[in-house]
């Protein structure tokens, strides 16, 4: 017999187990890995989990709407890409002015969302309207969205971000960048919305099972809709933020980050099956590979340990999530 | 229905017409260029300039991109083999890899020309390289300059970004820039590899390695897009020109701007338009089967050395140190201005 002390502590655990792991880790590679333990090694990790972790937002939300978004990559490089050729003033970039000056950064973040959202509003139309996989869909979009970057530069590179755009990378705020605080606005956010909004609360139900939530009158195609959109918009902010990050774009920019935002999401407790997950799970996901990155880059091992360790900490978060039912219903 | 058959019936035709136009072109034959990726400026120059020059000779040049999958360009090769080409060029994805494809085209009768990868494991018809190995050789030459004007002595740390570490193309230039640094045991190498060749990958690995590393004295990275995210990396942690000694390696335009811009002090390029030129003034010879005699010979002005290797007649054409003092110097392939001149076959 447990006590509902015993139960409620187990509970809180289990939801967080992400941030435990996640501070377990830190104490690991504070304590063993010469450098780390640091202000500025800290900042980093914050700083690099920007692209990832806001894409990660997108897929998550979609993922608890029981579906799938691949395209999310190859999206942020086309935003980036667009961002690049309009705002760099070398390369391929045809140093697009504006007066006041200041206007470029919204401009471009604009057009980076609205990149992103006319993706995301194609797949939905194809998975929704069409009823196509999801799967299929957007990895349609990953092979042709990443063709067209190619394309449209050409496979050359644009460099030298306009400043007035470029200060969101330069400016710090407590010692991290303004491009780190983005992202965790984004996350607080969409926490929100997920937990304390109807619209997110739906997300969840649908994702648990669309035809309970059909029956019970939720739209469940245009809730649908909304999130392929929005896993859009959010990959051309991470787009943005990265074109910002390096102060332009190349053709292959943001290669690899669809795995590393999929590993996020799982380690973050995001149920591949749909309706279940928290967005601060993922950050905690996100924070977690950061970390392991930095630690693996700092002790100097070959980077394919990375691969190798975020392989196993994905397996090890399916294991996690399988035993986290099995204590539940011990407890139940 | 009969509006969905039109439309079917035109995109057919206008399919039909773009593939088959070309083969009216006038031409000695066609010559297909086995192009690694198209996500690199040098490779994406590779294919206007091979275009070019080969076209000066008479050549009508097809480009496969193998998107950087070995199985990919293994297939292609499969098929262009079929196609019986009057030539292949091959920049390989993989070395080992792609050598029985070669084997295989040569055994059809079709010349393989080598082009920027050399493979030494089997034999080819032409091989024209700057030599990967011999730009670490050359970069190794600036660092232990740069490092004696800043510190009086080649001592010092430096930190060196390697591209993929599957790319053999990056390993080779690795273990030329380490064989020449081995001799300055007071020159700390710190490697680490971007994956994938990405550049943020590149940022992350030069912010945490001047976090934990502060007195780093020099930057090596083995592609100029990389330098680019290093340059960011630096400026977000309020660097100024100067402050950290930069390198990088292929001579792309983003590397020139950044030498002009003050943040970069050498470039080490690969010779691209000499490599491709090399390709068009031996065509004729490579097609025809007729022998490459050894010797020096004039690529663009750049003095050129042909061997006959156990490989095959292999044209080595030197790379060059770019620094502020010669940036403009049309010759960089980062110029992007292509040589107008046509190119004439060798006697």
């Amino acid at each position: 017999m447990t006590s509902p002390r015993q139960r409620a502590i187990a509970e809180f655990v289990l939801d967080h187990l992400v941030w435990f792991m996640l501070a377990f880790v830190l104490i690991v590679f504070s304590i063993f890995v010469p450098n780390f333990f640091q202000v500025g090694i800290f900042a980093n990790i914050v700083e690099q989990s920007t692209f990832v972790g806001v894409m990660a937002i997108g897929l998550a939300i979609v993922i608890i709407a029981g579906h799938m978004d691949l395209s999310v990559e190859s999206t942020a490089a086309l935003a980036a890409m667009i961002t690049g050729i309009l705002f760099c003033s070398r390369g391929i970039g045809i140093g697009l002015t504006l007066t006041p000056e200041w206007l470029v950064l919204p401009l471009s973040l604009i057009i980076a969302l609205a990149i992103g959202a006319a993706i995301g509003l194609l797949n939905g139309f194809f998975v929704i309207r069409l009823k196509m996989t999801a799967f299929i869909v957007t990895l349609a979009s990953f092979i042709w969205v990443r063709g067209l970057v190619v394309a449209i530069s050409g496979g050359r590179s644009a460099q030298d971000l306009a400043p007035s755009i470029r200060v969101i990378g330069i400016y710090q705020i407590l010692n991290v960048p303004l491009i780190a605080w983005i992202a965790i606005a984004c996350f607080a956010v969409f926490s929100f919305i997920m937990t304390r909004t109807p619209f997110g609360r739906h997300v969840t139900l649908v994702g648990g099972n669309s035809v309970a939530a059909f029956r019970a009158g939720i739209k469940v195609d245009r809730l649908l809709f909304i999130s392929f959109i929005l896993a859009g918009a959010i990959a051309g902010l991470a787009g943005w933020l990265l074109a910002i990050r390096t102060s332009g774009a190349t053709a292959n920019l943001g290669v690899g980050m669809l795995f590393h935002a999929f590993a996020a999401v799982v380690i973050g407790g995001v149920s591949l099956k749909g309706g279940v997950g928290r967005l601060p799970g993922v950050y905690a996901g996100v924070l977690l590979l950061s970390s392991i990155n930095t630690a693996i880059n700092l002790m100097g091992l070959p980077a394919h340990y990375t691969q190798v360790i975020q392989g196993m900490l994905v397996l090890a978060a399916v294991l996690l999530d399988t035993l986290k039912l099995q204590i539940r219903q011990r407890f139940a | 229905m009969n509006r969905i058959r039109r439309l079917l019936t035109a995109s057919i035709a206008i399919a039909a017409v773009g593939l088959v136009s070309p083969a009216f072109a006038q031409s000695k034959g066609k010559i297909y260029y086995m192009v690694p990726t198209l996500l690199d400026e040098f490779q994406t120059e590779s294919v206007s300039s091979l275009t070019k020059f080969l076209g000066d000779v008479g050549y009508e040049v097809v480009t496969l991109n193998a998107d950087n999958k070995t199985d990919l360009q293994q297939s292609q090769m499969n098929d262009t083999i079929l196609l019986k080409p009057a030539a292949i060029v091959l920049a390989a994805v993989d070395f080992n890899a792609l050598v029985p494809s070669i084997e295989k085209a040569r055994a059809a009768g079709i010349p393989v020309v080598q082009f920027d990868r050399q493979i030494k494991s089997t034999p080819s018809d032409f091989t024209s390289v700057a030599g990967t190995i011999e730009i670490g050789y050359v970069a190794a030459g600036e660092v232990q300059r740069l490092l004696k004007e800043k510190n009086g002595a080649v001592k010092g740390k430096i930190l060196q970004v390697l591209g993929d570490p599957a790319d053999p193309y990056t390993l080779d230039i690795q273990q030329g820039f380490e064989e020449k640094m081995k001799e300055f045991p007071d020159a700390q190498i710190i490697s680490l590899p971007a994956m994938m060749w990405e550049a943020s990958n590149a940022g992350t690995i030069v912010s945490d390695q001047i976090v934990a590393n502060p007195d780093i004295d020099l930057i090596f990275l083995h592609a100029a897009h990389l330098s680019v995210a290093a340059v960011a990396a630096l400026e977000a942690k309020g660097k100024k020109p100067g402050d950290v000694m930069l390198m990088s390696s292929n001579g792309a335009p983003v590397g020139l701007d950044l030498i002009r811009k003050g943040w970069l002090n050498v470039e080490v390029e690969q010779p691209l338009y000499a490599q491709s030129a090399a390709v068009a003034m031996f065509a004729d010879k490579i097609v025809n089967k007729q022998e490459i005699k050894a010797g020096t010979y004039n690529v663009l002005g750049l003095e050129s050395t042909v061997t006959i290797e156990a490989w095959g007649p292999n044209i080595k054409i030197p790379g060059a140190a770019i620094t502020k003092d010669n940036v403009d110097e049309p010759r960089f392939w980062g110029n992007l201005k292509a040589p107008t001149d046509k190119i004439m076959p060798v006697e």
